[in-house]
């Protein structure tokens, strides 16, 4: 049932039927407080279809949680919720998902920690968002 | 079976470095062994032994990072902290992707280093118990008859007897005498416990 909500509403409102036939491009989701990062980093995506950035940290979870979910990329610090925290529930709800996060350059301490939480990898902004889009690239595949 | 006393093995081509560690962890009571290289470890090493170890990443000949792709190959599920220096974001992630169990940069204090060795042993005391539960329900698997076999695999996916018998076109009474084999066998309780431990046996995703 909630699956079925879910990608009804990923479906920008045209839940028709036979939409599900079709190959579905699978979202990639971004959360990330109101940032100049996080706009840094949907914009360095934007060339890929189906970027989503959810207003609540609820509606990231679930749509990481839906099978629609291709990646999810945390951009920045969280409004209301440790980074760790919120990676640890993500992947409790999708082992597979490919999850990246963005901090800053060597924030070693905060990589690690990321990726004992279940971080797929961490990227660091700057230098250039081209490892970040190349890693996307490949868990949309 | 009772298990060896835990050890952490320091791999460190540091003398000053080895020694500080080793008198740390003393200090901490934990038994601690010493290794100048990546070789000598390995060619010491025994599978039984349970610890964890703490593994500079940058030492010549075989680095640390060499030594977990080494230790990965032979099925070593000790935990591995790493330590180093010269640290940064694209290593400590490809450490950690490799099963790293943490990633420390000097300087760092003693109590950070105890602390993670304190959790890593934790770590190891439950990966070993969970092998040992995996390794005995493999070995009643591996008791199962073929067809034993094949009626597991379908009652454990859910099937009904009757839906069994029809898969496997026998009667429905075969199969409940073959089911009553498996449970006793698999030393199971009831059709949950019994998924429980194939879940526990799956291959992980």
């Amino acid at each position: 049932m909630l699956r079925a909500e879910m990608a009804g509403s990923n479906d920008n409102g045209n839940g028709i039927k036979g939409d599900r036939e079709i190959q579905r491009v699978r979202t990639i989701i971004v959360a990330g407080q109101s940032s100049d990062r996080t706009r840094e980093v949907l914009r360095a995506l934007s060339g890929f279809t189906n970027v989503i950035w959810p207003t609540s940290l609820e509606s990231t979870l679930a749509q990481a949680a839906s099978q629609d979910a291709g990646c999810l990329v945390i951009a920045d610090d969280l409004r209301e919720e440790p980074i760790d925290e919120f990676l640890q529930e993500a992947r409790e709800l999708q082992r597979n998902l490919p999850i990246f996060v963005i901090t800053d350059p060597d924030d070693v301490a905060e990589a690690v920690s990321a990726m004992r939480h279940g971080a797929t990898a961490v990227i660091e902004i700057p230098p250039s968002y081209a490892a970040l889009c190349e890693e996307v690239s490949r868990a949309m595949q | 079976m009772k298990d060896l006393p835990q050890t952490v093995f320091v791999v460190d081509d540091d003398d000053a470095v080895r020694d500080s560690l080793r008198m740390l962890l003393k200090s901490a009571g934990v038994h601690a062994e010493v290794c100048a290289s990546a070789q000598d470890f390995l060619s010491s090493y025994d599978a039984s032994q349970p610890g964890c170890m703490v593994l500079d990443v940058r030492m010549p000949g075989m680095s640390g990072l060499e030594m977990q792709h080494e230790l990965n190959l032979r099925g070593v599920t000790m935990p591995v902290i790493f330590i180093t220096g010269h640290g940064d974001i694209p290593m400590a992630v490809e450490a950690m992707q490799h099963g790293a169990f943490d990633f420390l940069q000097k300087p760092f204090r003693d109590q950070e280093l105890l602390d993670r060795v304190q959790r890593a042993l934790v770590r190891d005391t439950e990966n070993r118990a969970r092998l040992r539960h995996t390794d005995r329900i493999r070995e009643r698997l591996a008791s199962l008859s073929p067809r034993e076999r094949e009626v597991l695999d379908l009652v454990t996916q859910g099937k009904a007897n009757k839906m069994v018998a029809g898969d496997l076109g026998v009667s429905q009474r075969t199969v409940e005498i073959h089911r009553a084999h498996v449970m006793q066998k698999m030393e199971a309780g009831s059709l949950a416990e019994l998924v429980r431990m194939m879940m526990a046996v799956a291959p992980s995703p």
